[in-house]
């Protein structure tokens, strides 16, 4: 009788250990998941830089990506003359404070820094765009 | 837009030294830091570009104001 108990309990012990490693494996598998998903954004972000960096700017894409950001910035009071050859002053109705808002919006855009210099230079689309193309660093 | 003066430059470099010390500031309160950098400038527009005085001790002003709001400590700011 006394063996029956104990080797049922045996059995039963050998029965929940597996039951009883699931819970200590499971935090061995999350974290390696967790890992991988940790991986991913950063391999993901990796790529887009070599992608940019491989592939260069062309003219549309950054003409486009310029008028984007003139589209979206609310002191462009006309926005249908808006254009590739688009003048800040003349054409948008720009002045010269919200010259250095677009200019800087540029350099967000592109991830580059304009030094003062040239960053006055800059006044209708025509010459962000020609800018940004002589940038190696923009992407 | 016809060739800028030298203090003209001035006044453009500072509202730009202005809006990149707004990216410094918290997310949650640079909208308010750049709504104040633009008002203080938008605030003088009318003045005669000749004015020489008044905008240089608006620069001098401003470039000190610029400073004092660049301290992290100062992490809002409301008009």
């Amino acid at each position: 009788m006394f063996r029956t108990a104990l080797l049922r309990s045996a059995r039963q012990a050998i029965r929940a250990a597996p039951r009883c490693q699931a819970p200590i494996a499971r935090p061995v598998v999350r974290s390696s998941m967790f890992q991988a998903k940790q991986i991913v954004p950063a391999a993901r972000f990796q790529a887009v830089r070599c992608y940019s960096a491989s592939a260069g700017l062309t003219k549309d894409e950054v003409e486009g990506r310029i008028m984007d950001l003139l589209k979206n910035f609310d002191k462009v009071t006309e926005p249908e003359k808006l254009n590739g050859e688009a003048h800040f002053h003349n054409d948008l109705g720009l002045d010269s404070l919200d010259t250095v808002e677009v200019v800087m919006a540029i350099e967000e855009e592109f991830s580059i820094e304009i030094p003062d210099k040239e960053a006055d230079a800059i006044h209708s689309v025509k010459q962000a765009v020609d800018y940004i193309l002589a940038q190696p660093d923009a992407h | 837009m016809a060739r800028l003066s030298g203090l003209q430059r001035d006044v453009l470099s500072l509202y730009r030294q202005c809006l990149r010390a707004v990216k410094e500031k918290p997310a949650s309160t640079r909208e308010n830091f750049r709504d104040f950098a633009r008002s203080e400038f938008r605030q003088h527009m009318e003045l005669n570009k000749k004015d020489f005085g008044t905008i240089e001790y608006l620069l001098r002003r401003g470039r000190k104001q610029l400073d004092t709001y660049r301290d992290e400590g100062i992490q809002n700011v409301s008009r």
